[in-house]
C-alpha cells in the first residue's frame, strides 16, 4: 500500500477515504481481512495512533465490523457498499460540475463528452 | 506524562529558556520545533537532570526525577553514549548490567533491522550507523519515555527512511516520545503534538489532526503563521 | 551496592592496561637496576682491591658498603616509583576529564544510570585507592627480593643487611611503608582526603566551567585549612599547647570533617549542578 498524504488534512480522515476508495474500487472485496492497527500503521508508515483512530472512525461509520478478538473486517453490508461507492462517484461530480459549470457549454453537450471518454477507455 | 513547568534557564548572562511550559503524554509523539539555539536540547537535557535549571519545575509522571527515574526515561542525544573503542555487543553488556529495563532480544532485533553487527567496533562505523546503534541504545530499553535529539541529523536518506520506519512500529507505541528535528517534512503526518519554541517561551502548543481538522493548516503552515507574526 | 561494585570494575578495567605496563616498568626497572648496581659496586670494588691495591677496610671508608639504602638512592629505584606517582597525580584528574572531552560524551551516559550519582564519585574513588594500594603492595614483594638478590650477588664483607623494619624508619620510605595501623591510617586517610578533595574540586569546574575553576581552588585552600586547623591552631596561637596524642585525635577529627565536606560537597554538585 502506497498511499500519499497530504498535510492539510487530518492524516485519519485520509486513510478512512484511502479504504473508501479502495472498497468502491474493489480491490477490498467485502469481508476481507484487513491488517491490524500496528500493521496498517506500519505500512502506510503513519502513527499508530492515528491508525487506531482511522479504525475507530470507520468502525463507527459502519465500513470496518471486528467480531471478538479476530482481525478485523471490510463489511459486507450491502447498503453501506453502496453508500460508499455513491459518495465517491458524488464527489467526483462535484468536482467535475465545479470545473465545468464556468465554461460555457450547455450540460447535454458536455455529458456526450463523458460518454465518449468513458466509452474510450 | 513528562509537565515542563515555569522552566527558566541562563546560560552567563543570556537567558534562554524563560518560563518554557508544556506537557509531553505517553502514547503520543511530541515534537520540539525552533530555530537553532533556541534550547530545545536544553529542555531535554535538563528533563534528563544533564544540565541544572534556574527556575521552574519538571515532572516525569508526577514526581521529581530520581536515580529510579532512568529505568522510565531515556535520552538518545545526537552524539554516542558510549565510549568509542567498545564494539557494539560490549555496549550491549553494559547496559545490560546497568539497566533492568534493557530488552536484549529488541536489541538484537533492531540490529538486524539495521543492519549492523555485534562486532563492530563503535569508533569504525560510520556517522548514519552510529545513529543507529545510539537509537538502539536508547529503544531497546523497557521506558515509558524517550527523548531524540535531532535523530535525522546528518544522516542519509536511506538511512532516514529506516529511522523513520521505528515511529511506525511497535517500538514507539505506547510510550512517550519527545523528539526535535529539523526535517518535519520527513514525518509531519507521524507526530501527534507539536510545541513551538521561540525567544525561551513556547508560543503555540498543539495537536497535528486537531489543527488539520479544524483549521485545514498542515504543521508547516501553522510556524509560518506562529513565527513570522 | 550492587550498582556500585559494578561500577568499580568498569573503573578499574578501563585503566588496567595502563597499570600493568606501571606494574611492568617497575618490575623490570627495579630488578635490572638492582641487578646493574650490585654488580658495579662489586666491579669497582675489584678494581680497587685487585688493582689499585687498596685494602678492603680502606675501600670500605672511602666507598662505603653495599646495601639496600644504596639501591634505594638510585633512580632505578625511584623512577618508577615517581614515574607511578605522576601518573596516578594525572589519572585523578584524567578519571573525570576523559568522559567529557573529545569524540567521548560517555558523561551523557554515567550520568543517567539508574543509581545514585555519588557511587560514581566513590567508584572513582575506590579505583583510585586500589591502584595505589595495589603499587604499594607489589613494592613490598619487590624490596625483600632486591636486598636478596643484593646478598646474592655482592660478598659478606662488602655489604650491610637492613631489616624491613630499618628500612621503613628511613626518610620517605616510611612514608610508603608506614609501620604502625596509626601512622598507616594517617598517611593514607590523608590521601583518600586528599583526592575526595581534588575530585570535588574538578566537580566544581565541570559544574560552573570557568567560575568553577576558582570555586574548586578556593574550595581546595577552605578544605586544607579546616585539615590543618588544630595544627595550625596549635603552633601559631596556642604555642604548642596541646600534647602529640590530642593534636592526633583532633587532627582526625578534621580529616573526617575534610572527607564529609568533600563527599557531601561532591553529591550535591553531581545531583543538582553538574552538566554535561
Amino acid at each position: 500500500m502506497d498511499v500519499k498524504f497530504n498535510n492539510r488534512d487530518p492524516v485519519y480522515v485520509q486513510v478512512i477515504q484511502f479504504f473508501k476508495e479502495q472498497i468502491a474500487k474493489g480491490f477490498f472485496e467485502p469481508g476481507q481481512e484487513i491488517p491490524s492497527r500496528r500493521e496498517l500503521a506500519n505500512q502506510l508508515k503513519i502513527n499508530p495512533n492515528t491508525a487506531q483512530r482511522a479504525y475507530k472512525e470507520m468502525e463507527e461509520q459502519g465500513l470496518i465490523f471486528t467480531e471478538g478478538n479476530l482481525p478485523s473486517r471490510i463489511t459486507k453490508d450491502e447498503q453501506v457498499l453502496k453508500m460508499v461507492r455513491e459518495e465517491l462517484v458524488l464527489e467526483a461530480v462535484t468536482t467535475f460540475i465545479h470545473s465545468v459549470r464556468s465554461i460555457n457549454m450547455p450540460l447535454q453537450e458536455a455529458l456526450k463528452i463523458v460518454e465518449q471518454e468513458y466509452e474510450k477507455e | 506524562m513528562i509537565e515542563v513547568k515555569d522552566v527558566t534557564k541562563k546560560f552567563g548572562r543570556k537567558t534562554v529558556l524563560n518560563g518554557v511550559n508544556f506537557t509531553a503524554e505517553k502514547g503520543k509523539i511530541t515534537c520540539l520545533i525552533g530555530i537553532n539555539g533556541v534550547g530545545k536540547t536544553t529542555i531535554m537535557k535538563a528533563i534528563m537532570a544533564l544540565t541544572p535549571i534556574d527556575g521552574g519545575q519538571i515532572l516525569i509522571d508526577g514526581e521529581k526525577i530520581h536515580k529510579g527515574s532512568y529505568e522510565k526515561i531515556t535520552f538518545i542525544p545526537d552524539t554516542i553514549t558510549m565510549l568509542p573503542q567498545m564494539k557494539v555487543h560490549e555496549a550491549f553488556m553494559f547496559m545490560a548490567d546497568f539497566y533492568d529495563s534493557w530488552n536484549q532480544k529488541r536489541a538484537e532485533e533492531l540490529l538486524e533491522f539495521f543492519r549492523l553487527k555485534e562486532t563492530d567496533r563503535i569508533s569504525d562505523l560510520s556517522k548514519g550507523n552510529t545513529a543507529k546503534v545510539n537509537l538502539i541504545l536508547g529503544l531497546a530499553l523497557d521506558v515509558d519515555y524517550v527523548l531524540m535529539d535531532e535523530p535525522f541529523s546528518g544522516i542519509d536518506i536511506f538511512s532516514r527512511e529506516q529511522i523513520a520506519d521505528v515511529f511506525t512500529s511497535h517500538l514507539i507505541e505506547d510510550r512517550g516520545v519527545i523528539i526535535t528535528t529539523h526535517e518535519i517534512n520527513d514525518i509531519e503526518h507521524l507526530i501527534d503534538k507539536v510545541v513551538l519554541l521561540d525567544n525561551g517561551v513556547v508560543l503555540r502548543e498543539f495537536d497535528t489532526e486537531e489543527v488539520r481538522e479544524n483549521e485545514g493548516k498542515s504543521v508547516i503552515d501553522v510556524m509560518r503563521e506562529v513565527y513570522r507574526a | 551496592m550492587n550498582r556500585f561494585l559494578k561500577l568499580v570494575n568498569f573503573e578499574f578495567s578501563r585503566f588496567f592496561k595502563l597499570y600493568l605496563v606501571l606494574v611492568g616498568i617497575t618490575v623490570l626497572c627495579q630488578m635490572v637496576g638492582v641487578i646493574f648496581e650490585a654488580r658495579r659496586y662489586v666491579g669497582r670494588a675489584n678494581k680497587a682491591i685487585y688493582e689499585d691495591l687498596l685494602s678492603k677496610s680502606d675501600f670500605i671508608s672511602q666507598y662505603g658498603t653495599m646495601s639496600f639504602f644504596r639501591f634505594s638512592e638510585t633512580l632505578w629505584f625511584l623512577g618508577p616509583i615517581m614515574l607511578a606517582g605522576v601518573t596516578l597525580l594525572i589519572y585523578v584528574f584524567f578519571i573525570w576529564y576523559r568522559d567529557w572531552f573529545g569524540k567521548n560524551t560517555f558523561s551523557y551516559r554515567l550520568l543517567v544510570l539508574p543509581t545514585a550519582r555519588l557511587n560514581i564519585y566513590l567508584a572513582k574513588a575506590t579505583t583510585v585507592l586500589l591502584f595505589v594500594l595495589g603499587l604499594i603492595a607489589l613494592q613490598l614483594l619487590l624490596v625483600p627480593a632486591e636486598m636478596q638478590i643484593i646478598k646474592w650477588l655482592v660478598p659478606d664483607e662488602l655489604r650491610t643487611d637492613f631489616s624491613i623494619a630499618t628500612i621503613s624508619n628511613h626518610y620517605y620510605l616510611g612514608v610508603l611503608f608506614p609501620m604502625t595501623i596509626a601512622d598507616f591510617i594517617l598517611i593514607y586517610g590523608v590521601g583518600i582526603v586528599a583526592v575526595c578533595v581534588v575530585f570535588t574540586g574538578i566537580l566544581f569546574e565541570r559544574s560552573y566551567r570557568l567560575k568553577g575553576i576558582f570555586l574548586g581552588i578556593l574550595y581546595a585552600a577552605v578544605s586544607i585549612l579546616v585539615f590543618f586547623a588544630p595544627i595550625l591552631v596549635n603552633e601559631l596561637i596556642l604555642r604548642n599547647y596541646f600534647y602529640a596524642n590530642e593534636l592526633f585525635y583532633m587532627e582526625l577529627g578534621t580529616c573526617l570533617l575534610t572527607l564529609a565536606g568533600a563527599i557531601w560537597i561532591g553529591n550535591y554538585l553531581m545531583n543538582k549542578k553538574i552538566r554535561v
